[in-house]
């Protein structure tokens, strides 16, 4: 027997932050449990266990390579790191020198704790075009919290941390149950559901737990901010507002009533295919059962009226006083270590940085401080664009941006590409130069949760195979190359100076684990106190709650909320529904899957092999359609198939797809990204006017029998 | 054990964490997760997850011929792979499917043909699966071995709880003694309408489950923010 070992650490397998026990023997691990003096007191999902399968996979890449052939052709040649990064300097300098510092985009994909380096690496060396899945997933949410709280993060208050649990809660358009999303916790969630008196599932289908809650509205996609602006008539017209907040502490009551006349239950209850009676009761449960919170999900983030929909929803918390009570929708104050986002925010942005933002004049909301990935391809495709060479970090824009054939068309004119991963995947084949990342059993690192009460430490438990680095050491690296004034001498300097505030090196740090401000150091109320104001007050222009936005007025916006049809629907594209007759909407998660990752760990494929796509037995008989029949989906854009799963929770006429999915075992450079991405289907000519989000949830399909497959 | 179908979320982490646990190999799934449908327009789904009941009135216990099927004094229904000659009446004899015969195609490794990883080497150390013989959840029994010499209580010390309870964000799963009136098991099956599945097996099943709508509690104020574990209620009529 040799040394055993226990390391403590923080799993990031999703959006993460699950305390993590890993049992080391003779620098193998033998075993992956969830630590129970964690936060997440000991639990893990399939994902993080399963990482015991992802650290050991013989598809890793072991080492930076260059491409020989052609781009895709999947030849390629190992070079060592100092090649790499010189190739690298060497692009970007020249780049720099003849376009700008602005022709540089740097990528990533969900932020999972590593976005300070990508802002900070871009800001350093003067771009501000980060190309990154935010405005289709929470980006939208922060932009417009921030227009009550200023610094831009309301999370539901699971902790009870002021003496009262939330009594209403609304889950709307999520399924936080199962995927722990933007770092709050599936554990804390469903552990607050013990002290619920109604939850609210709002969902085109069922879900682990809309059967089973108070009230549960299968909503037509698309139409959210139909109900929420009826919700908000119900609660002024029937007098059930929070009298006292909206006195005192909001801005523009009088207009939003005026506006939300015209959004009557019954009118909702024709756009929303909901019964008028639910919204009513929805309405009255919010309004009176108080404190409560409303989780929001991504979907309502991929669509074109993502703005305002959200929009919606902030006044509603708004009427009924939700914003910063115990129980409701509370901005965390970080620990004395302060934002993690101030190691990047220290570098501002510049005014020429912000003129060279690919998107910005359009979408002022979305693409202030990163580039609207969509106008990126569109300028690809049409000869212009200001993008020349492409820094990839962490994720695969090529699966989850909308209409994946104009992406892949796109991404092969840029002037260079290089792409950080673990595995060879499709954005990883068309690139110029391929680097090698580490897992997270296998860094030192900071953790950041989006609530930002707290940071975890990732704790490295074996070494990175090959070569792999992680990707704070991929930014210092090549930061120290082009901006060495920012840089640091070796990762931990740069981990020793993100925690200096807090008074912390990282090796105290490291045995730490986690740093939190929770319980009684968190304050409630801020809007009674000086902490955003002096004497009280909102962080906005009018020092109360904004129920009409003067800052979406300066900017040219509609101040106050409404509701617009999808870009495609039977309502706004009648002609285009009778050749498209369903509603396709692409959100459809397994819990065992994070976005694209994880078809290749052998165990979560075992949970479920092939894509699959939700559809109503009644519909699915229509069109011939029987349970586990691969069936095409077409949609004007192109079709995939996903094999059928006829389930009686789905609203008729809708047509769930599973998103971001691909088969890594098929042989490159796709890897059968066109068999079954619903992104093929999608349209990224549509988007949202303050966020550019492209219509992902809520468009038009037919449905098929495949009849070559079994 | 008590599975709680109103809180399960269908999250697959029990599979996971039992096959991390016992190094299963990969055809080998020790618990499985089963939906339920009703349609109708107000459509429910109930996933159950399941495993070996540890039944007290074991069928498969009862048909082993060699008596490497049989149970502990706790309740526990283990097979002994040293004795078991691979007949599989047992795997027949269990109404509710728990149990499967590792035969050579089943014990595939991660990356069949490719690489055996360090882990399933430390693995076949570790944890024995002989081929030919028949495996199922053993409610964690080395586990809660474990735990009980150190003196702690299954169920309630995490050291002497099955690793899927463990991990269960959910709480649906609740693990501890029915022989013990005051257990959280017992309470549970007693206030919830804890049931059996299939009880017309007549094999008295060690696993209850139980059902009920979230929320229909009052929402609770808590007396003292510090407590570690906040005061939780019951939930469900
Ligand atoms: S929920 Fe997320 S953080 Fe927790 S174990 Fe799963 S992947 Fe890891
Ligand atoms: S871990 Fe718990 S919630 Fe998840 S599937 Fe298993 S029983 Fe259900
Ligand atoms: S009790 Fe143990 S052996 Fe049985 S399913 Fe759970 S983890 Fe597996």
């Amino acid at each position: 027997m040799g040394e055993k070992k226990i390391i403590k650490t923080t799993c990031k397998s999703c959006h993460g932050g699950c305390g993590a026990l890993v049992t080391v023997e003779d620098g193998v691990i033998i075993h992956i449990e969830g630590n129970p003096e964690s936060p997440t007191r000991g639990t893990m999902c399939s994902k993080g266990l399963s990482s015991i399968q992802h650290i050991n996979h013989p598809d890793r890449l072991l080492y930076p390579l260059k491409r020989m052939g052609k781009r895709g052709e999947g030849k390629w040649e190992r070079i060592s790191w100092d090649e790499a990064l010189d190739t690298i300097e060497q692009k970007m300098k020249e780049s720099i020198a003849k376009h700008g510092a602005s022709s540089i985009a740097v990528s990533q994909g969900t932020g999972r704790g590593y976005n300070e380096y990508t802002h900070r690496f871009a800001r350093s060396i003067g771009t501000a075009n980060i190309i990154t899945p935010g405005y289709i997933c929470h980006s939208p949410r922060l932009g417009l919290y921030g227009l009550v709280t200023g610094y831009g993060r309301l999370y539901c208050d699971y902790h009870g941390w002021g003496g009262e649990f939330p009594k209403t809660q609304i889950s709307w358009a999520k399924q936080l149950e199962i995927s722990s999303a933007d770092g709050e916790m599936a554990v804390w969630f469903l552990d607050s559901l013990k002290h619920v008196k109604n939850l609210i599932v709002i969902d085109p289908r069922e879900t682990a737990l809309s059967s089973r809650a108070t009230l549960w509205l299968q909503i037509r996609p698309g139409t959210d901010a139909a109900l929420a602006l009826a919700m908000i008539n119900v609660i002024i017209n029937e007098g059930l507002y929070d009298r006292d907040f909206v006195e005192n502490w909001t801005y523009g009551f009088e207009n939003l009533k005026e506006r939300v006349q015209e959004y009557t239950p019954e009118r909702a209850a024709e756009i929303t295919w909901l019964k008028a009676e639910d919204i009513r009761k929805a309405a009255r449960l919010f309004a009176e059962d108080t404190p409560g919170c409303i989780q929001i999900g991504s979907s309502l983030e991929r669509q074109a009226n993502c703005g305002q929909t959200l929009r919606s929803i902030i006044c509603l918390l708004g009427v009924t006083g939700n914003i910063e009570r115990p129980g409701s929708m509370v901005a965390w104050m970080p620990p004395d270590t302060g934002l993690r986002e101030d190691f990047f925010t220290e570098i501002p942005i510049t005014p020429e940085m912000r003129k060279g933002i690919v998107g910005s004049d359009e979408y002022k909301m979305g693409a202030a401080r990163t580039a609207h990935s969509d106008t990126v391809i569109k300028q690809l495709l049409n000869g212009n664009s200001v993008i020349k060479v492409w820094f990839s970090v962490g994720g695969q824009q090529i699966l989850h941006l909308a209409n994946t054939t104009e992406v892949i068309r796109a991404l092969k004119n840029l002037e260079f590409l290089v792409h950080a991963d673990q595995f060879m995947g499709p954005m990883a084949e068309i690139a110029d130069i391929l680097l090698p990342a580490a897992h997270w059993l296998e860094i030192d690192d900071i953790y950041d949760m989006h609530p930002r009460f707290m940071i975890e430490a990732h704790n490295r438990t074996v070494n990175p195979p090959g070569e792999a680095w992680q990707d704070s050491k991929i930014f210092n690296e090549v930061g120290k190359r082009l901006a060495p004034q920012y840089w640091f001498e070796n990762v931990e300097k740069m981990l020793d100076y993100q925690l200096k505030k807090g008074n912390m090196t990282w090796k105290d740090f490291s045995k730490k684990v986690v740093h939190a401000r929770m319980g009684k150091d968190q304050i409630y109320y801020k809007y009674k106190t000086d902490y955003w104001r002096k004497g009280g007050g909102f962080p906005t222009p009018t020092g109360k709650m904004e129920l009409y936005s003067t800052v979406l007025e300066d900017l040219g916006y509609d101040p106050l909320p409404y509701f617009q049809e999808p870009g495609e629907s039977s309502v706004s594209t009648p002609d285009l529904a009778k050749e498209f007759p369903l509603v396709l909407t692409t959100g459809y998660r397994q819990p065992f899957y994070f976005l694209s990752q994880y078809r290749n760990i052998p165990w979560l494929r075992s949970f479920q092999k092939d894509p699959v796509m939700q559809i109503h037995p009644d519909t699915a008989k229509q069109y011939g359609i029987e349970d586990g029949d691969w069936a095409w989906i077409e949609s004007p854009r192109g079709r995939i198939k996903q094999k059928a799963r006829l389930f009686p929770g789905i609203l008729r006429g809708v047509v769930m797809a599973t998103a971001n999915c691909f088969y890594p075992e098929e042989p490159g450079p796709l890897h059968g990204l066109l068999k079954s991405n619903p992104n093929v289907l999608t349209n990224n000519n549509h988007c949202d006017p303050m966020y550019g989000s492209p219509d992902l949830t809520a468009l038009l399909c037919k449905v098929y029998k495949a009849e070559d497959e079994k | 054990m008590v599975v709680d179908l109103s809180s399960c979320v269908r999250c697959y982490a029990c599979l996971a964490a039992c096959r991390i646990e016992h190094f299963l190999p990969m055809g080998m799934s020790w618990p499985r997760l089963i939906e339920l449908e009703t349609g109708g327009d107000n459509p429910t789904v109930s996933t159950y997850s399941v495993r070996c009941n540890q039944c007290k009135d074991a069928p498969c216990v009862e048909v082993c011929p060699t008596g490497a099927t049989q149970q502990r004094g706790d309740g526990i229904v283990w097979v002994d792979q040293n004795k078991c000659v691979g007949c599989r009446y047992c795997v027949v004899a269990c109404p509710y499917q728990n149990r499967t015969f590792l035969s050579k195609d089943k014990d595939k490794g991660f990356f069949p043909g490719i690489v055996q990883t360090d882990f399933e080497k430390a693995g076949k150390k570790l944890y024995q699966h002989q081929i030919g013989t028949t495996e199922k959840c053993n409610f964690c029994a080395e586990r809660i071995d474990v735990g009980l010499a150190k003196g702690l209580k299954p169920g309630i010390d995490r050291e002497a709880t099955p690793a899927c309870v463990n991990t269960c964000p959910a709480k649906a799963l609740t693990f501890g003694d029915l022989d013990e009136p005051d257990s959280e098991v017992s309470r549970l099956i007693r206030e919830k309408g804890g049931f059996q599945l299939h009880p017309e097996y007549n094999t008295d099943p060690s696993i209850y489950f139980i059902d009920g709508k979230i929320g229909q509690v009052e929402a609770t104020k808590i007396e003292d923010r510090h407590q570690k574990e906040p005061h939780t209620v019951g939930v469900g009529d």
